[in-house]
């Protein structure tokens, strides 16, 4: 029997279109939607409490205003932004922003580690009593803690004075002025920052420390290669918070101590900046520095964030 | 629904009542002349049942001491004397206290912007301006009539005639002056007496001044001198007397031009300046100077008399207790004197007429007899009702005692006005102007350089015309 085989067209068979029924649009986003929900409270925070009034400062800097529903608002374009610039009180204040944010590293940085090092040696109660001494001036509200040490640094009858033996007017001279500013400003921050390096220390496993002292490693080697290395995420997170705050922190104390002088010489760019919204009432002009500066600082966090990333070791 | 409907009966009233406000002031406005204003247009009285609470906002509320009690004790007896209406008194909203004035000024701002100002407040007579021209303080002129205005400062013993255009503009009063001093020098008499200077006869001139502050420094070891009108916290009020005693001005009389880096005001700071360089002033600051001279560490003191309550206090309380005496501000040599006032006037804020008038009577009660026996008193302001002094029933026995009140008295008989720049950044010219002082005086600047470069700076502020 033989044949031939045929080639036949084939027949189009009709292609039954097996799709898997996509659930309505109401129940996917329903599905979906729980994430968003859980984020929506804080989000929403953020939007009322930071973005809105961002918005609203970025509105404001391009206006010469003074906030009273009275007076009508004039649009200045960037004149606020030009007149800033050109300002020669706001070149001297930044740059003594970044000299005080760098004499505070001493006092959040370097200190810090160094007493929470020295007293990780001492026994568990005795670093109950110590840490909670160190602490001690976190609690003491600014203005309060700037009241008593105005009383302390009085050149004639305070405390400082007559133990230095030489009178020195500390808030109003312009160096001792400057000095005064950042060591009160350290001398709140020390404890807080103790506590954080003392955290980090605790959460460094014990086992790197004992396989170095099994290697006959000092102390001083076992601080330097494993402890340090270690804590590095720690001082930098503590660096960080001392350059985006120090600003704030100080405020209080410039308010209370010297209002900016002598000689505009305590002056940062946040005392500049209320000095100009809310004592001068030019609130365009200090809302155009604020965004200056919340740029500015926008900036450093990032470039930090990055040298973070780079300069720190992580115990995995 | 129902919230809704009441907040839109809320605003309703609030349209009504801004409408009532604005005919209350609008109908008077455009006459400089003196031609009374019709009662018509004047707020109502208030009835005999009619309950109103107001807001009282004064800087006298700010600080413990003599301030604040004499202060609630005369909100109490406004309270007691008129029961219908109920006072709320408040300080300025700041959190810190310095500059008393710009502190109740940024307070009363915040307050406006905010569309919930206190009915009376008072501010100082440095923020005039601002306070008419960008606050809207009400013309009292208009809201009660310039005859009930003009019969307030009568009456029994009537306003020195120094002092009662003092909270005026244009012609118009927009605030009843209310406590204010001149700069009186203040001196420690035991100082005085150590340092083998005779207390009854107290420097005359800055020269007289400089020697004796020498003198107390050298013989007691004590600092001699201070002048508190040099610093951005102390304002500018006395060092415009300073200024104008040496035949200068801060702004010229048109308020157009700036004057105070002129001969005159640079000689007046180069004088202060060398009171520090030769050691006859210490370097402080005013937190520091005026609570030290009450301890009994500085021998002279230019100071508002706001300031005397403090010193008697801490010249009893010291160890030994010393003995406070006054006089008049010293002269560049044979040049007159010319004080200018500090304080500051009561203003009212209030848009419904019923609040109006009450904060009319509480301002009528606080600048009455009665409270300025209590104020000169107890805090040591000047009584401007001069007259009391001279009342058995007023202030006479008192006066008897306290001598101090002199100096102060005959310097309110030549008063100048204490000028407030103009515009909207008045703050900002004022705080360069003083920083620019502050900066020749205690840093060493030069002083015709620092204060032209300072003016120059200012002159930008100034409003254009």
């Amino acid at each position: 029997m033989t044949g031939t085989f045929v080639e036949v067209a084939a027949v189009p068979r009709p292609r039954a279109v097996v799709t898997a029924r996509r659930p309505p649009l109401a129940r996917r986003a329903a599905r979906a939607l729980p994430p968003y929900l859980f984020l929506l409270p804080a989000v929403g925070c953020l939007v009322v409490w930071t973005y809105r009034p961002l918005g609203a400062a970025l509105n404001l800097s391009f206006f010469s205003w003074n906030l009273l529903p009275t007076t009508p608002k004039e649009y200045v374009g960037l004149a606020n932004y030009q007149r800033l610039l050109d300002l020669p009180d706001l070149r001297n204040a930044l740059w003594l922003t970044v000299a005080m944010t760098g004499a505070l590293l001493l006092f959040t940085v370097v200190l810090p580690a160094i007493v929470a090092l020295w007293t990780s040696a001492i026994g568990s109660r005795g670093r109950a009593v110590y840490s909670a001494l160190i602490f001690a001036p976190v609690l003491v509200p600014p203005v309060a803690g700037a009241a008593l040490w105005q009383w302390m640094l009085d050149p004639r009858s305070g405390a400082v004075d007559r133990v230095i033996g030489h009178p020195i007017n500390w808030i109003h001279e312009v160096r001792p002025a400057q000095i005064a500013i950042v060591v009160i400003t350290g001398w709140h921050l020390l404890g807080f920052a103790v506590l954080v390096v003392a955290a980090g220390l605790s959460g460094i496993d014990d086992e790197y420390r004992n396989a170095a002292l099994l290697d006959r490693a000092s102390r001083w080697q076992t601080t330097r290669w494993i402890v340090l290395p270690l804590l590095s995420p720690t001082l930098v997170f503590l660096g960080l918070m001392t350059i985006l705050m120090s600003g704030q922190l100080t405020f209080p104390l410039i308010d209370t101590l010297t209002q900016g002088g002598p000689d505009s010489q305590t002056t940062n760019v946040y005392y500049l900046l209320w000095e100009y919204g809310f004592q001068n009432f030019d609130t365009g002009f200090a809302a155009a520095a604020g965004l200056l500066f919340f740029v500015g600082f926008g900036l450093v966090a990032l470039a930090l964030i990055r040298l973070s990333d780079r300069l720190t070791f992580h115990d995995s | 629904m129902i919230r809704r409907r009441s907040a839109r009966g809320a605003a309703a009233a609030c349209a009504l009542a801004l409408a009532l406000g604005l005919a209350a002031c609008g109908s008077g406005s455009g006459d400089g002349d003196t031609t009374s204003t019709t009662s018509a247009n004047v707020v109502p009285e208030l009835g005999p049942d009619q309950k109103v609470s107001i807001v009282f906002e004064s800087y006298n509320l700010a600080q413990a001491g003599p301030w604040t009690d004499t202060f609630t004790a005369l909100i109490d007896d406004f309270e007691k004397t008129h029961p219908n209406i109920t006072v709320t008194a408040q300080k300025p909203q700041t959190s810190t206290l310095k500059g008393y004035g710009s502190a109740a000024t940024a307070s009363l701002q915040t307050q406006l912007a905010t569309g919930n100002a206190p009915d009376v407040a008072q501010l100082t007579f440095g923020d005039l301006a601002y306070t008419v021209d960008a606050l809207g303080a009400r013309p009292l002129d208009d809201v009660v009539g310039r005859d009930a205005v003009q019969a307030n400062f009568a009456g029994a013993h009537p306003f020195a005639a120094t002092a009662r255009t003092l909270g005026d503009v244009d012609g118009k009063t927009y605030g009843v002056p209310f406590v204010f001093s001149t700069p009186v020098l203040y001196y420690n008499a035991d100082l005085f007496r150590q340092a083998g200077l005779d207390p009854e006869n107290p420097p005359s001139t800055w020269a007289e001044f400089r020697t004796a502050a020498l003198a107390i420094r050298e013989r007691t070891g004590k600092d001699g001198s201070y002048i508190d009108c040099l610093t951005k916290v102390s304002g500018d009020w006395c060092y415009q007397a300073l200024v104008a005693s040496n035949g200068g001005s801060v702004i010229s009389e048109d308020g157009t031009r700036l004057t105070f880096a002129d001969a005159p005001a640079v000689a007046a700071v180069a004088m202060a300046q060398d009171l520090v360089n030769s050691g006859a002033s210490p370097k402080l600051s005013q937190d520091q100077a005026y609570p030290a001279f009450a301890r009994g560490e500085i021998g002279m003191i230019v100071e508002s008399s706001s300031a005397q309550g403090v010193f008697l206090r801490g010249a009893a309380g010291a160890k030994p207790p010393w003995t406070l005496r006054a006089a008049v501000m010293p002269s560049f040599d044979d040049r007159p004197v010319v004080p200018t006032n500090s304080g500051a006037a009561l203003f009212l804020f209030g848009q419904d007429p019923a609040k109006q008038r009450a904060a009319w009577e509480l301002i009528e009660y606080l600048t009455s007899d009665a409270a300025y026996t209590q104020i000169t008193s107890r805090i040591g302001y000047l009584p401007l009702r001069t007259g009391l002094l001279d009342d058995p029933n007023g202030l006479k026995t008192w006066a008897a005692e306290n001598p101090l009140v002199k100096p102060n008295l005959d310097q309110l008989a030549r008063l100048r006005p204490w000028v407030s720049f103009p515009g909207k950044d008045y703050v900002q010219i004022r705080t360069t102007m003083l920083e620019a002082v502050e900066n020749v005086v205690y840093n060493g600047a030069d002083p015709r350089r620092t204060l032209t470069e300072a003016q120059e700076q200012a002159a930008k502020l100034l409003p254009r015309s």
